[in-house]
């Protein structure tokens, strides 16, 4: 099992389009994911559920991957953070 | 006694008819439970529903093109991941399995659940999504009773509800509903903008006409001022046909259109194109009177399905297409398809980092054994029937282009020797939508018989600018130096060498980029059928020489902003 601490750095926070990505991303791998923010822990692969977490700009949440490709799962989305979901200049 | 509503009016046209009054909370379903018998019976109905509305929306982003697609796109995207969803999906099913609660029932319980959480936030934008949510599962419900009520439809009525969701619109329009009032939404939104596409009259933000009307009333609307009239007068019911009868004038002369040139004022023959990729597109371009399909899409054959298309198959639709122009012109684009379309066949790299740069085009055409052959055999075969020509996608280099060149030009001679009747030429053209392929097109122009500028990439790859991503939606524009600046290039070239250039992307079907266009030299333009009696009638009023004359003013524009006031001096003279 892998944990990450996480910054939602982007604009927007993660919103609609930001979710769809990271679950667009998450779908390529076997590994379960989860969320973990405000005290709720949401399934990472679920766009309903990560919407659930309402979580703004400057909002720390904790990934939790779980699987055979865990590795490259957690690495896919720590960059996906990193690169703000793509949206910031 | 008659009452009038302001709204905002979102969609021209005028209506008078009967109101279909839809309240809000449409899921105001009474508990019912099943017996444990019934349990796969009802699960089997709720999978069903779901799939019918995956394939509803599917539906509509196939009717959708240009803008609009991009814009409604994404918003369907994000329905078809909620449709998708396995917290949603594992809810309901569980609500079902080990609650027994019948399917409506558990929709309700679900959507519920999941609002009070939504609404409970503190950010506005993360609770409004909960209307997303709430569309979805309003979707599903229906899906459910398609059978009970929705037959009989809202055929010859005015439909008044809380608010209608894009991927409802394009139904409800098939139903035969005549306009439509919505308590909430605005003139921006994505209904909006498909309900201008379908030329449906809408009105949006009236709240009062909610309350107020009644089903079966009699309702007067304007789609272009917004109002909204209960219980009509005499002066209204006049007001109204008189809307009605300009619209239909103004409908008809358009319609005129169809045979008549599409010339310039100074008596110069413009070229307009189809875009085309199924059978019906094809038809109206025919109707329409346009010079011929200036793009035929083929990626629908490869996406439909979980195996690739033989060459008869394909043959077989390229034909078709040859043989409904009778005689006119039909430019064949080979596979433009990359890992940003979702195809079943595994034939795109899944989970490329960055798809717009990735295997896409002729790259993915040719990286794949005998793909490209077997179209370029499959198109040449339809030679017989009638002129024909290919164009190749996403060239950014002249190998490619000598390499399609050859492959063709086997392809032909095997053909001959098998016996097949082909064209004794099937001209060759290149799509220039990367900018590498602009500026060595002097390597290989002399490889290809025409040319084919596709704005919509030209614009991405030479800005710098992902189409998609919202936060850069206002650099994204044809209106740049740059781009003015290649477009005028290809065109000069092109022309200098003999070969004609089209323009393909969005911009070419936009009525009010023509005069820009026709003043960079443009004489082709390519463009879905839905706009092309609109451009038709918009180059008529202009006139060339006058145009050509201004160029150098244009292609002196530092900024979008001196485009802009350029193209608006230009329409006021």
């Amino acid at each position: 099992m892998i944990e990450r601490e996480l910054t939602v750095s982007n604009r927007l926070g993660l919103h609609a389009r930001a979710t769809a990505k990271l679950v667009q991303v998450l779908s390529a791998f076997r590994s379960n994911a989860t969320l973990t923010a405000k005290g709720r822990e949401v399934n990472a692969k679920s766009i309903m559920g990560v919407m659930l977490l309402a979580a703004g700009q400057g909002t720390h949440v904790k990934l939790r991957i779980e699987g055979e490709d865990e590795a490259t799962a957690a690495e896919a989305v720590v960059s996906l953070f990193e690169r703000r979901f793509d949206e910031d200049s | 006694m008659r009452q009038e509503f302001q709204g905002v009016g979102a969609s021209r046209g005028s209506a008078l008819g009967r109101a279909r009054v839809r309240l809000p909370h449409a899921l105001e379903v009474a508990e019912e439970r099943i017996g444990r018998e019934q349990v796969d019976s009802e699960l089997a109905r709720l999978h069903a529903a779901i799939d019918t509305v995956r394939g509803e929306i599917h539906v509509l982003r196939e009717r959708l093109h240009g803008a609009l697609a991009h814009e409604v796109g994404e918003f369907l995207d994000l329905h078809t991941l909620l449709l998708d969803d396995p917290e949603l999906l594992q809810g309901l099913d569980e609500l079902i399995r080990t609650g027994h609660y019948a399917a409506d029932y558990a929709l309700r319980l679900q959507r519920d659940r999941i609002a009070s959480v939504f609404e409970a936030m503190d950010d506005a934008y993360f609770r409004s999504r909960v209307d997303d949510i709430d569309q979805v599962i309003g979707r599903i419900h229906a899906a459910l009773h398609r059978r009970d009520h929705d037959t009989q439809g809202v055929a010859g009525e005015i439909l008044i509800a809380d608010n209608v969701a894009p991927a409802e619109l394009a139904q409800l329009q098939t139903q035969g509903v005549m306009a439509i009032v919505t308590a909430a939404g605005s003139a921006l939104s994505h209904s909006a903008i498909l309900a201008r596409s379908l030329h449906l009259p809408l009105v949006v933000g009236t709240a009062q006409a909610l309350l107020k009307i009644n089903d079966g009333d009699a309702v007067v609307v304007d789609g272009a001022t917004g109002s909204v009239i209960l219980e009509p007068n005499a002066d209204d019911l006049r007001a109204h046909r008189a809307r009605v009868r300009e619209l239909a004038r103004e409908r008809k002369q358009l319609h005129r259109l169809r045979r008549e040139p599409t010339i310039t004022r100074d008596g110069v023959d413009i070229k307009l194109y189809a875009n085309a990729e199924s059978r019906e597109d094809v038809a109206e371009a025919h109707a329409l009177g346009a010079a011929g399909v200036g793009l035929y899409r083929t990626e629908f054959l490869f996406l439909q399905r979980n195996e690739l298309p033989d060459e008869d198959e394909q043959f077989r639709v390229y034909r078709d297409v040859v043989l409904g122009m009778t005689g006119r012109v039909v430019t064949i684009r080979t596979l433009d398809l990359g890992a940003d379309k979702a195809d079943k066949t595994g034939l795109a790299l899944r989970d490329e980092p960055n798809p717009a740069l990735g295997v896409r085009g002729v790259r993915l055409s040719m990286a794949r054994e005998g793909l490209l052959e077997t179209q370029l055999r499959a198109i040449l075969r339809a030679s017989g029937y009638g002129p024909v020509r290919v164009l190749v996608p996403m060239v950014s280099a002249s190998e490619e282009v000598r390499a399609v060149r050859a492959l063709l030009d086997k392809a032909a001679a095997d053909l001959r020797r098998e016996g097949h009747e082909i064209a004794e030429r099937v001209p060759l053209g290149a799509m220039i939508e990367v900018p590498a392929a602009a500026l060595a097109l002097p390597a290989f122009i002399g490889a290809v018989d025409f040319l084919s500028i596709g704005t919509n990439d030209l614009v991405q790859y030479l800005l710098a600018v992902d189409r998609n991503n919202e936060a850069l939606a206002a650099l994204y524009t044809p209106l740049h130096p740059a781009v003015l600046r290649v477009i005028r290039d290809v065109i000069k070239l092109g022309k200098a060498r003999g070969k004609p250039v089209a323009v393909c992307g969005e911009m070419a079907g936009d009525p009010a980029f023509a005069p820009l266009l026709l003043a960079l030299g443009l004489e082709e333009f390519s463009l879905h059928p839905a706009t092309l009696l609109e451009l038709r009638r918009a180059i008529r009023g202009l006139n060339l020489d006058s145009l050509r004359k201004r160029a150098p003013a244009l292609l002196r524009a530092g900024d979008r902003k001196a485009i802009e006031r350029w193209l608006e001096q230009t329409n006021a003279v």
